[in-house]
């Protein structure tokens, strides 16, 4: 596809015995966030390490604009913005010093590229407070802003929020949001805070213990979030056969004594319920029900949801 | 590369240790003061006093200390804070990065030197334990610069030592080891360590010194080549694993 901006192929990083990211298939689209959501130690750093060639692959390949970034890292890095852990800076320097020496070590040329990215991340310009003593959502601001100093095609960007307030995290997604929509640039984010992925990003990639377990746009993700029923009852067994006797219901499962769960959401629910409440089953609850992206998180990774 | 090398000296901001390290630069001169003026020597030669101040413990043991140290501070909050990442995506080449910080030290070195001439020749005229004459100025700017330019090729190997490491405690047992031993070897073969070469060169026709041997050029020329080449590639290995 030439609309992809990343594109590895089984990328794979053993370190010594332990595999930290296995056969990973990633497709980043032009204009598109994409939002790499995985629990802490999945992968995700490592992947995006790789993209970048700040970590040798041990095999498969990654392609960044279509090239290898390996010998061409020249043409492609000044294309990109990127923010890798915890981004570091002088800290015997200000906020407005730092970016001024990344500015003229890029050979940015536009004279206010400084003064621009600290407003678009709300710092201030020529403060005197130098980075030591910038609280940790600052020091995430500055990164953030240095990763757009040069106005890069392509940002990738691992946790940008850590360390930032409600506020604050909710600044960033719009202004990445804006980055993408009016400005067309193509952003690879990763977290492992659900919420904020499921609100920002166009496409999701779900890694797992160094695996890609899923990767599909959110439209498609939600479409695949099952629906269902949820009765409360006083008894599931006797209900169970009232369901399967009466309505035919063949998909439904028993989560305990008390709750059922039906997965034909085109069944009548006052009908349900009134058939119940006939055969001696008080009915507690009936609800329509929709699987969280988090269940479905779970479902996939199988195992312990994420935040 | 300028640019890199200005930004080396925009980070240098802010640094007071960096400039206090500077004051190292008068301190035989103050030695020399209390010594001759303790001596009571009835004439001292210009030359003399600044066999002291200038062309002794300065060069061998205070100006690698002071080297040393920088070289540290230089390569330490990069490595600390994990910045190299941000700078290699920029691009930043690798050796360009390790040439530019090799710049600064030798800028330092040059104007420690220069720094150690000026106090030198104001704590011998202007007390008059001395006299000013051209010829012994121009010759001790001459041996400064000398000093000033060789010593921080000899100091490549800390340079890289310091590159390598996230921590500064092994860079800084390195320079006083190095340092020491340069001290040391001088007296056993010139020519192993760079730092003794780099004495043998300055030493050479600096009148009054006695060497053990006679003084071969190209043997301590290359004795710091080999030593600066080795540790260079060192650095780009260090460099390029990401230690």
């Amino acid at each position: 596809m030439d609309n992809l901006m990343i594109e590895t192929r089984q990328l794979t990083k053993v370190y010594g015995e332990q595999t930290a990211v296995n056969k990973v298939n990633l497709h980043v689209q032009k204009s598109r966030i994409y939002g790499l959501l995985g629990r802490n130690g999945a992968g995700k750093t490592t992947v995006m390490k790789m993209i970048l060639g700040l970590t040798s692959v041990t095999s498969g390949e990654a392609y960044v604009f279509g090239q290898n970034i390996k010998g061409n890292e020249k043409r492609i890095y000044p294309r990109i913005g990127a923010i890798i852990e915890t981004p570091g800076f002088y800290p015997n320097l200000t906020g407005t010093e730092n970016l001024q020496i990344f500015a003229k070590l890029r050979g940015t040329s536009k004279p206010n590229a400084v003064k621009e990215a600290l407003e678009v991340v709300g710092l201030p310009y020529k403060d005197k407070k130098v980075f030591s003593k910038y609280s940790l959502g600052m020091k995430q601001r500055l990164g953030i802003a240095n990763a757009i100093l040069h106005d890069p095609e392509l940002l990738i960007l691992d946790e940008p929020t850590n360390g930032l307030d409600p506020i604050g995290i909710a600044e960033v997604r719009n202004f990445i949001r804006d980055l993408c929509v009016e400005r067309g640039k193509t952003v690879l984010i990763s977290s492992h805070i659900l919420s904020e992925i499921a609100l920002l990003a166009d496409d999701i990639g779900i890694i797992h213990e160094g695996v890609l377990l899923e990767e599909s746009s959110l439209a498609e993700l939600q479409k695949k979030n099952s629906k269902y029923i949820l009765l409360q009852v006083s008894d599931t067994a006797k209900a169970a056969l009232v369901l399967e006797r009466q309505f035919h219901v063949k998909e439904y499962s028993v989560q305990d004594t008390h709750t059922l769960r039906i997965y034909d959401t085109t069944l009548d629910m006052a009908e349900i319920n009134k058939t119940l409440m006939l055969e001696n089953i008080s009915v507690t609850s009936s609800q329509l029900c929709n699987d969280t992206l988090e269940d479905y998180f779970k479902k996939v990774t199988g195992g312990e949801g994420i935040a | 590369m300028l640019n890199l090398v200005q930004t080396e000296f925009l980070k240098l901001r802010r640094r007071k240790f960096v400039w206090l390290m500077l004051l190292a630069a008068l301190l035989m001169s103050l030695v020399a003061i209390f010594y001759f003026g303790a001596a009571n020597t009835v004439e001292i030669t210009p030359m003399q006093f600044y066999k002291w101040t200038a062309f002794s413990y300065t060069p061998w043991i205070i100006l690698p200390l002071v080297l040393g140290m920088l070289c540290t501070m230089l390569m330490y909050d990069e490595n600390q804070n994990d910045m190299l990442k941000q700078l290699w995506i920029i691009p930043v080449s690798r050796m360009r990065y390790f040439f530019s910080k090799f710049m600064v030290v030798l800028f330092y070195s040059i104007c420690f030197m220069l720094l150690t001439a000026v106090s030198s020749i104001s704590a011998g005229v202007i007390p008059g334990m001395i006299a000013f004459t051209s010829d012994s100025v121009s010759f001790l700017f001459i041996k400064c610069l000398e000093i000033g330019i060789l010593t921080p090729f000899a100091m490549i190997p800390v340079l890289t030592v310091a590159a390598s490491q996230k921590s500064y405690i092994l860079p800084v047992c390195v320079t006083i080891v190095y340092t020491f031993l340069g001290f040391i070897l001088l007296m056993v073969n010139m020519y192993v360590h760079p730092l003794s070469s780099t004495t043998a060169i300055f030493m050479r026709n600096i009148s009054g010194v006695v060497m053990k041997e006679p003084v071969h050029l190209g043997k301590s020329f290359l004795c710091i080549g080999i030593w600066a080449a080795t540790s260079t590639i060192w650095a780009k290995v260090a460099l390029n694993t990401g230690k």
